[in-house]
């Protein structure tokens, strides 16, 4: 039934012959260590250019990419095989929406990812933004809610729009620099990573272009500034997370639901219950009592609090 | 007369305008106001004294309320070597719709008729008011010129009996201390002439006879002086009665004794049997002060006056008068309405006795009367109106005014009767006993209402048509006190479409049981079942600030409880109850629904919001205990409320419904209102300002319904913001302040709010806060004003930093 789902890699033979070469290269790779398979969870602001990626790394068309609206709030898995090893890469729509966080979408990813395990996560922006917010925080810091801290030993944060001219004439070195240094940033406090994890500044960046004006070496492959091929680089470091030793992160119903707050401290309660009679019915009853003895009477109450002794 | 009313209908606070203004009544019955004093005046005893007559008791005088008389013979006063008895006689209390003879004609007529008027019997007749003393001035303003030279001084009786003479001044002079005294000496009240006044000759004679016989003067004389316009200048000259100084004072309270009555003496007793007489009047006199119960006068009144006897020396007539003052003022300050000094007695010895009848209550009468007032067999049962009465009101107690308004609130809070009185009388049976008779007229058993309204609901294209004319209303019907123990089935059922009634029928059908520990028990105990269904937006489905519109979710509970309150003071209360309840949450168009919505930013709407429901159909049924305590010690200081009130609430999940319900769920509310000033209380002073402080935490532990989750936001939470439109999360906390500066006859405030989630909204499902877009904690400020119920106030909510003007209804806190 798998290899009826499963379509054979064809794109792979679109791409140029050295990029081919170094595919299987890294594929081969794999092999070696023993991987078949390789899900890869693609997240990010909508509009960046996660589907482009996708389609990029598969070599065609397999997610519709449209410029102005979103792809739609479902999330679509891309799978591939190719000789024996089978290649998923779920592509998620944006998580922005009306300036934020949708939760909602946060949702629908989660159970979609349902009883599955997440080797890597492409966590995709532009390059050619400048500044970082306040909701990139969010979108790390709901991604993390979602899955756990450890997602980010998995992650591989990919800079769309590689090709492009930094401003006032920085260096694009530098620039590259800036930018990832700001997303770490970003991504160490919204995901609560503590300074002295080392791994959380480790997290590799890679440089993507999609667009179909991206410059090109003889061989025909695409190249960014630096003249580094960006597909097989992306892939290199897709596989470098992969066997980073960190452990894939398995998507269950435990991790979905999160842990049920309805369960928590739940065997408590009749201790609980005992403490407010104790601690707090029964103050408040010794405090009305007080209140009783301490209420100002009439004076004409006071007065004459005596029983009637007197006859008639 | 001392008599209170009240509506059934009218609330507490209404009612207490209702005693004042009676209060104020009161007090001007029992003082002695020197414009009314003139009406009150008694008819000469049948035989005169004379300077032989036994110095003891007179023959019965009787003195109003308003003005007693010390009646005692002067002479007896230098006769007696022994003591003297100086009587007042005991008293028309309370002016309690007792009716003297003559009193029904005389009231109203012409006071020109002079003696006649006063049908014999040796009673005053007694007018209320000034009224009728005014008319006797307009009625008579004809007079006749003394018809002799101007400027001559004539003695009474030579005076003409047929003329009416005109009184143009009237002067007082004190032989002993040879100067003329004003009007302002406690004297002038004795005398009921007036300057301007017309009097014939024998009812200046009769006067001159009341005040020779009052026992204040030794002698009285009263002389004319012709005017040239014909009217008379008249001179009373008098010697003031004193007695030998006291150095102690004793205040007896001798209601519901017999009268000492005296015993004839012969005049022709001999000096030895004369000694025998004195002396065994003494002893008797003895007696009776020792038979006497002692006064509720406190020591400090007690030293009041110690402190005058000794300034004063001798015991003088002025004297006793204003002791007299003194001790009634205080009884009628402390509510005694119906205490009297009645008598001096043990003059001339070194002990003042003073004789008060306090108003002893000689019988509670409980009455019930029907619409024409007249006395019927009530249905309520006696022990429900009697635990209501203070102690204070019943056999043996002093008629205390207070007693009383405290007996009208406490029964008209039982909310059976529409017209309650409670009334003090003079006890005919008992001389100086007091019967406090309760009126009540009960309230119809069986009620039924119904109430109808039309709506007209703007149908298609927003234009009202004939089919979107909708009759709604309420049906209601009551039976109250059952058995005549106030034990009461309401009921009623609303809608707001009779014709489609299924929308939104909502029905309550309630027992209630007071009395749980039988009448007699002084636990107070009500035992309260009802079966009741309601419906209610839920504010949890709501959106925050960025949203414009959450599809609402109606919230439908439908089922019984009971529950047992134990009223532990008249505020604070202790309930106890179980209750089974199905909650149903349905969309707009009534269709349950398992979760909540939401639009998507397409105008799309997608139903796969929070759930709605623990068990996720939409439909949760359980049961649970719900206690409730609440100590509440305010009071109001001029109409500002001060104290504290602590409230905690608790549900406590029994495991019992759909997926086995366990859960606690507790609220703490802790309210504070310190009174930043001390001030005067009284009616009309200004309250004193007030520093409110208010929290609020609540908390759920175990399941958890998104209907059940505690929401931060709106008029009772943080104020400026919408119900719910900070979040709904699983503990909150709510900080408030507000300080409250008294204006004119309302207040202005300041107040400051705080509602915060402590990071619970996740923990509640589906986590509505995030959802719906809310942020889970703002905080807000602004002022206000009152205007009786309404608050009009300026919020600035603190997220938004924008404000806005609300209006609401009652009390925030």
């Amino acid at each position: 039934m798998a290899s009826q789902l499963f379509r054979e890699w064809a794109g792979i033979q679109q791409f140029p012959a050295a990029t081919q070469t170094k595919l299987l290269e890294l594929l081969g790779k794999l092999k070696q260590e023993n991987v078949n398979t390789l899900t890869i969870l693609v997240m990010g602001k909508g509009g960046v250019g996660k589907s482009s990626t996708v389609n990029s790394i598969v070599g065609e068309r397999a997610v519709a990419v449209s410029a102005f609206q979103s792809e739609g709030p479902r999330p679509v898995m891309v799978s591939r095989t190719r000789a024996g090893f089978n290649l998923h890469i779920i592509d998620t729509p944006g998580l922005i929406e009306g300036g934020y966080v949708n939760f909602q979408t946060l949702e629908i990813i989660k159970r979609f990812l349902l009883e599955k395990s997440i080797d890597v996560l492409l966590y995709v922006d532009r390059l050619d933004t400048y500044r970082v917010d306040n909701l990139d925080k969010q979108i790390v810091r709901a991604i993390t809610d979602s899955f756990g801290k450890e997602i980010w030993k998995k992650a591989l944060i990919v800079l769309t729009h590689a090709q492009l001219s930094p401003p006032d004439c920085l260096e694009y070195d530098v620039f590259f620099a800036r930018r990832s240094e700001a997303l770490l940033k970003v991504v160490r406090s919204g995901a609560k990573i503590k300074k002295q994890d080392t791994w959380g500044s480790n997290i590799p960046f890679a440089l993507v272009e999609n667009s179909g004006r991206c410059n090109k070496n003889k061989n025909e492959e695409k190249i960014i500034a630096g003249g580094t091929a960006w597909i097989p680089n992306l892939v290199k470091t897709i596989i470098d997370v992969t066997l980073n030793g960190s452990k894939a992160i398995k998507v269950d119903k435990k991790l979905v639901e999160g842990p049920n707050p309805n369960r928590k401290w739940k065997e408590f309660i009749p201790l609980i219950f005992a403490v407010q009679y104790f601690f707090i019915i029964k103050p408040i009853q010794r405090a009305i009592k007080q209140d009783i003895a301490r209420e100002a009477r009439p004076a004409w109450e006071m007065r004459d609090t005596g029983s009637p002794l007197r006859k008639y | 007369m001392p008599t209170f009313a009240a509506s059934c209908h009218l609330f507490n606070a209404t009612l207490s305008p209702t005693l004042s203004s009676r209060r104020r009544r009161l007090p001007s019955s029992a003082s002695r106001n020197p414009s009314t004093a003139p009406s009150v005046k008694y008819s000469t005893p049948s035989k005169n004294p004379t300077s032989n007559s036994p110095p003891t008791l007179n023959p019965p005088v009787f003195t109003s309320l308003r003005k007693p008389f010390l009646a005692a013979t002067a002479a007896a006063a230098a006769a007696a070597s022994f003591s003297v008895l100086l009587h007042f006689s005991p008293v028309e209390l309370c002016g309690g719709g007792f009716n003297p003879p003559g009193s029904g004609t005389g009231g109203g007529g012409g006071g020109g008729g002079g003696g006649g008027d006063f049908g014999g019997g040796g009673f005053w007749r007694k007018i209320f008011s000034a009224m009728p003393a005014a008319a006797d001035e307009l009625e008579n303003t004809e007079w006749d010129s003394h018809g002799l030279p101007a400027n001559i001084v004539v003695q009474l009786n030579k005076l003409s009996g047929f003329k009416k003479y005109k009184l143009s001044e009237i002067l007082f002079f004190d032989k002993r201390r040879w100067t003329t005294v004003g009007t302002e000496d406690s004297f002038f009240e004795m005398v009921s002439l007036r300057p301007g006044g017309i009097y014939t000759k024998s009812q200046l004679q009769k006067e001159l006879e009341t005040l020779a016989t009052c026992g204040m003067f030794e002698k009285v004389d009263m002389e004319g002086k012709t005017n040239p316009d014909g009217t008379m200048k008249l001179t009373i000259s008098f010697t003031e009665s004193t007695w030998q100084s006291a150095d102690r004072f004793r205040c007896i309270n001798v209601g519901l004794m017999p009268q000492s009555k005296p015993i004839e003496m012969d005049p022709d007793m001999t000096d030895k049997e004369k000694l025998d007489y004195y002396r065994s009047q003494e002893k008797d006199y003895r007696r009776r002060i020792d038979r006497a119960r002692p006064c509720l006068l406190p020591a400090s009144v007690h030293r009041e006056i110690l402190q005058m006897l000794r300034d004063q020396g001798k015991v003088s007539a002025r004297l006793l008068q204003k002791i007299r003052d003194r001790v009634q003022k205080w009884y009628h300050d402390e509510g005694y309405a119906c205490a009297q000094v009645v008598n001096f007695g043990n003059l001339n010895t070194k002990e003042v006795v003073c004789e008060v009848v306090e108003g002893d209550i000689t019988q509670l009468l409980i009455q019930f009367q029907d619409k024409l007032g007249n006395v019927v067999e009530g249905n309520t049962q006696f022990p429900i109106i009697r635990r209501e009465l203070p102690k204070q009101l019943r056999q043996g107690h002093v008629f205390n005014i207070e007693a009383g308004k405290q007996a009208l609130r406490n029964v008209n809070s039982l909310a059976l009767f529409s017209n309650i009185e409670v009334n003090p009388r003079p006890d005919e049976k008992n001389e100086g006993g007091i019967i406090v008779e309760i009126k009540l007229k009960e309230l119809e058993q069986k009620q039924a209402e119904v109430s109808t309204e039309w709506s007209i609901v703007p149908g298609h294209g927003g234009r009202p048509t004939l089919a979107s004319l909708q009759p709604g209303g309420t049906v209601s019907f009551e039976h109250r006190n059952i058995k005549g123990l106030n034990r009461s089935i309401l009921g009623s059922v609303t809608t707001s479409n009779f014709l489609n009634p299924q929308d939104d029928l909502s029905f309550k059908l309630e027992y209630v049981h007071p009395y749980l520990d039988g009448v007699y028990n002084l636990t107070n105990r009500t035992l309260r079942a009802s079966c009741f269904n309601s419906r209610k937006l839920s504010p949890v489905f709501t959106g925050g600030p960025g949203i414009d519109e959450v599809p609402p979710i109606w919230v439908d509970r439908a089922g019984m409880k009971a529950n047992i309150t134990e009223n532990l003071t008249r505020q604070s209360k202790f309930t106890y109850g179980i209750v089974m309840e199905e909650v149903t949450t349905r969309d707009e168009s009534s269709h349950i629904s398992p979760n909540g919505q939401r639009v998507l930013p397409s105008g799309g709407i997608s139903a796969d919001g929070p759930p709605t429901t623990l068990s996720g159909t939409g439909v949760d049924r359980m049961a649970f205990i719900q206690a409730n305590i609440t100590r509440d010690n305010t009071k109001y200081v001029n109409g500002a409320i001060v104290g504290q009130r602590n409230v905690f609430q608790l549900d406590q999940g029994l495991g019992i419904g759909s997926k086995f319900p366990f859960f606690n769920r507790h609220q703490l509310t802790c309210t504070g209102f310190f009174q930043l000033k001390q001030v005067e209380e009284g009616a009309g002073k200004p309250p004193p300002p007030v520093l409110v402080l208010h929290g609020h935490y609540g908390g759920c532990v175990g399941d958890l319904p998104s209907y059940d989750a505690f929401t931060i936001g709106g008029p009772y939470s943080v104020r400026g913001y919408n119900m719910g439109e900070l979040g709904a999360a699983r503990n909150i906390l709510e900080l408030a302040a507000e300080l409250r500066i008294p204006v004119k006859n309302t207040h202005m405030y300041i107040f400051a709010e705080h509602g915060n989630d402590l990071g619970s909204s996740k923990l509640v499902k589906g986590n509505p806060t995030e959802v719906y877009r809310r942020l889970g904690h703002g905080s807000s400020y602004g002022f206000g004003v009152k205007f009786g119920l309404v608050r009009a106030e300026y919020a600035v909510d603190h997220n938004s930093s924008t404000g806005s003007v609300f209006l609401r209804f009652g009390e925030r806190f």
